[in-house]
């Protein structure tokens, strides 16, 4: 390459490296973000055990996700953040549908989502409020145990997780609820979480994508930096899905405290 | 005297067959031990959870109340002796009209009936429990309701003041500081879209609230707010309740918007079938 | 023996007392401006819909009268949460089967109920409602509190 060539490459790099040092690297990838925000560990307990939540003094919450609907890893499709298609088309690559899944899916699409029930602020459930916009808190309640989700949008709303290692009720016998009913234990230094109990009345997807009671979620979380919160999700519902399937997305630390707000109908 | 005794002899008999099988003081009686102490941290911290051999949560009594109706049976621990009757309560004129409205129509129109958040006392007899997550480190508390509307609210314990450009809000803005054994709990920035009480204690945005927590037994959380608002009240006044000890339940998952028949056939006292 | 205080004795006789009466708001919502807890109704007939839904699970029961005609009866129930808590399956009533339910009539003049209690005819099996009406989250009816100290 001629030195004249080198030389508008080499400002060009250097603009770059001033761009990525001054605003942090984009995080739309796990690696790269935990590589450009990875110097800081994440804070423990005096046991050793991850915190999820503030350090001792601290402010601060779990926001910036990196993803803004539930879509299939590793499939790149046009979509807002709202989770609308910009090529119906596309509609099939978004997960491993069965035939029946697709067809509804493409007509919540079509409909632009006239029937979402969180017009009537039923929802937004698991895993839907994990990427419902005004972050999130993960309490870890030593006491008893116990994870609490806590959720800064949606219906301000929270779940829980049982780490006590009870066994999860018969899906047969229990009324399926919004965010199922959830056991956790930790591998590591990685909450893993499964839930089962899920009933139908609310969409788990903010693009429309379909469940049904058989279904049965996976989740991992962990933190492996200070300022990052890697989320792992796997979507095991055969009735509506031809196999298993799995999304991902990260969180970013932001200062400050969570604010009030609440879904409304606008009915008095 | 004689009747007297057998009287209360009569009760000693019918109250514990009210629940067999339960032994009077245990936690799930009817009768639990009021001298049991609260538990407390290594460091002597009173606690206002369970344990992990003893896990439970609190409940409002059925019919708590901040202020004395006539007429309305005080039910044990629905109100604290030292309420106030109505009579007492220094209402201004539009705010006690209010609230005889409210009465008068058995509390149909409240908000919190639609799903509405409903800050302040009205968390304290929501039901199917509270849980009270008191985190020391962080420097907060974090109450999480199960009932309508199953949310969570913050009282910030660092010392911060209250900002000064608050936005109305349904649970206001919280800072609260210990004094002994009691959590005090100051808020402000109230929205007037809820009741303060579920029987329909009105309020302004100017609404001042100062809860007082306290747990006197392993069984009883005692809650008392002092409402202090220039836009409805004369001056500051004080009413509450106690929870009681729910042993054994835990936080569950509900949605008050699900399927919410009640207000369409909430029509007050003018309904005859 | 000695005489218990008078604030005991009038807290213990109205305990009693509301043992027997349902005592209002166990609901998000007041029991006395929905139903009359004065017109208690007793229904049998034959389960058509269980909704299990918050902030009230609703049982449907077709009551057919002796020349036959059929009307629908709506009761409200307490969350399912607490029905479960209380013993209750999604899959412990039957679309079909026949049951008594015993509540307190709407005041809306409707057919519909606030359940106290649900009987299956077929075993006898009988379920609280754990509604607004005096259950309570430990499922004692109508259960005595304790004393304020």
């Amino acid at each position: 390459m001629s030195s004249r060539a080198r030389a508008p490459l080499a400002a060009l790099a250097g603009l770059g490296a001033a761009i990525v040092a001054f605003y942090g690297a984009p995080v739309w990838t796990t690696s790269a973000a935990a590589a450009a925000l990875g110097e800081v560990p994440p804070p423990r307990f005096s046991d050793g055990m991850v915190r999820f939540d503030r350090a001792p003094g601290e402010k601060g919450y779990w926001s910036l996700p990196s993803a803004s609907s539930l879509i299939e890893e590793g499939v790149s499709v046009k979509m807002d953040a709202r989770g609308r298609l910009a090529n119906l088309a596309d509609a099939s690559r978004v997960a491993p549908f069965q035939p029946w899944a697709l067809a509804l899916y493409q007509y919540r699409q079509k409909n632009d989502f006239v029937d979402d029930p969180m017009h009537e602020c039923i929802g937004p459930g698991n895993p839907r409020a994990m990427l419902t916009p005004g972050g999130i808190r993960i309490i870890q309640d030593r006491n008893y145990n116990r994870v609490y989700i806590l959720y800064g949008g949606g219906n301000h709303g929270w779940r829980v997780i049982f780490l006590d290692g009870r066994k999860p009720p018969d899906p047969d016998e229990v009324v399926g609820t919004f965010y199922g009913n959830a056991v956790g234990h930790w591998e590591g230094d990685t909450l893993v979480v499964e839930s089962i109990g899920f009933n139908t009345r609310f969409w788990f997807s903010n693009g429309g994508l379909p469940h049904t009671e058989a279904l049965h979620l996976t989740e991992r979380f962990s933190r492996p930096s200070h300022d990052v919160l890697r989320y792992e999700v796997t979507i095991d519902d055969p009735r509506t899905y031809t196999r298993p399937w799995k999304s991902a997305w990260t969180f970013r630390w932001v200062p400050g405290d969570i604010a009030e707000y609440y879904c409304e109908t606008g009915r008095p | 005297m004689r009747a007297l005794a057998l009287f209360v002899l009569g009760l000693g008999v019918l109250l514990p067959a009210a629940t067999p099988g339960q032994q009077a003081g245990s936690p799930g009686s009817q009768h639990p031990d009021l001298t049991r102490p609260p538990p407390r941290g290594p460091d002597g911290r009173i606690s206002f959870a369970g344990t992990p051999q003893e896990v439970g949560n609190w409940e409002g009594p059925p019919g708590a109340t901040m202020i004395f109706n006539k007429g309305r049976p005080a039910v044990p621990g629905a109100a604290l002796p030292t309420n106030l009757t109505v009579d007492q309560v220094p209402f201004q004129p539009w705010a006690r009209e209010q609230y005889m409205k409210r009465q008068a129509n058995l509390t149909a129109d409240d908000p919190h009936t639609r799903c509405k958040p409903s800050g302040g006392p009205r968390l304290w007899h929501t039901p199917y429990g509270i849980e009270v997550l008191d985190m020391p480190e962080t420097k907060e508390v974090i109450f999480i309701g199960v009932g309508a509307p199953h949310s969570w609210r913050i009282v910030y314990l660092d010392g911060r003041p209250h900002p000064k450009d608050l936005k109305p809000s349904w649970y206001g803005h919280s800072i609260g500081h210990w004094e002994g054994d009691t959590l005090v709990i100051d808020t402000v920035g109230f929205n007037e879209r809820f009741w303060l009480t579920r029987e329909g204690v009105p309020h302004t945005s100017k609404a001042h609230l100062i809860e007082r927590i306290s747990r006197p037994n392993f069984y009883q959380l005692k809650y008392e707010a002092t409402i202090d608002d220039p836009g409805a009240y004369t001056h500051a006044w004080s009413g509450g309740w106690f929870l009681r000890w729910s042993p054994g339940n835990e936080p569950f998952d509900y949605l008050c918007q699900e399927n919410n028949r009640d207000p369409a056939r909430m029509i007050g006292p003018q309904g005859e079938h | 023996m000695s005489i218990p205080k008078t604030s005991h004795l009038i807290s213990s006789i109205l305990v009693v007392l509301l043992a027997a009466a349902p005592v209002p708001s166990e609901a998000h919502h007041s029991f006395a401006a929905e139903y009359d807890s004065l017109k208690p109704v007793t229904v049998t007939g034959v389960v058509t819909r269980v909704e299990w839904t918050n902030p009230h699970t609703y049982i449907y029961v077709d009551v057919t009268d002796k020349d036959g005609k059929v009307t629908t009866w709506g009761f409200e129930m307490g969350p399912p949460h607490m029905l479960q808590r209380a013993g209750w399956k999604k899959n412990s009533l039957s679309i079909g089967e026949q049951v008594i339910v015993d509540g307190w009539m709407a005041r809306n003049r409707s057919q519909y109920a606030n359940a106290r209690k649900v009987t299956r005819v077929s075993t006898g099996e009988v379920l609280g409602a754990a509604s607004s009406g005096g259950q309570t989250l430990t499922g004692n009816p109508g259960g005595a509190r304790p004393d304020t100290p």
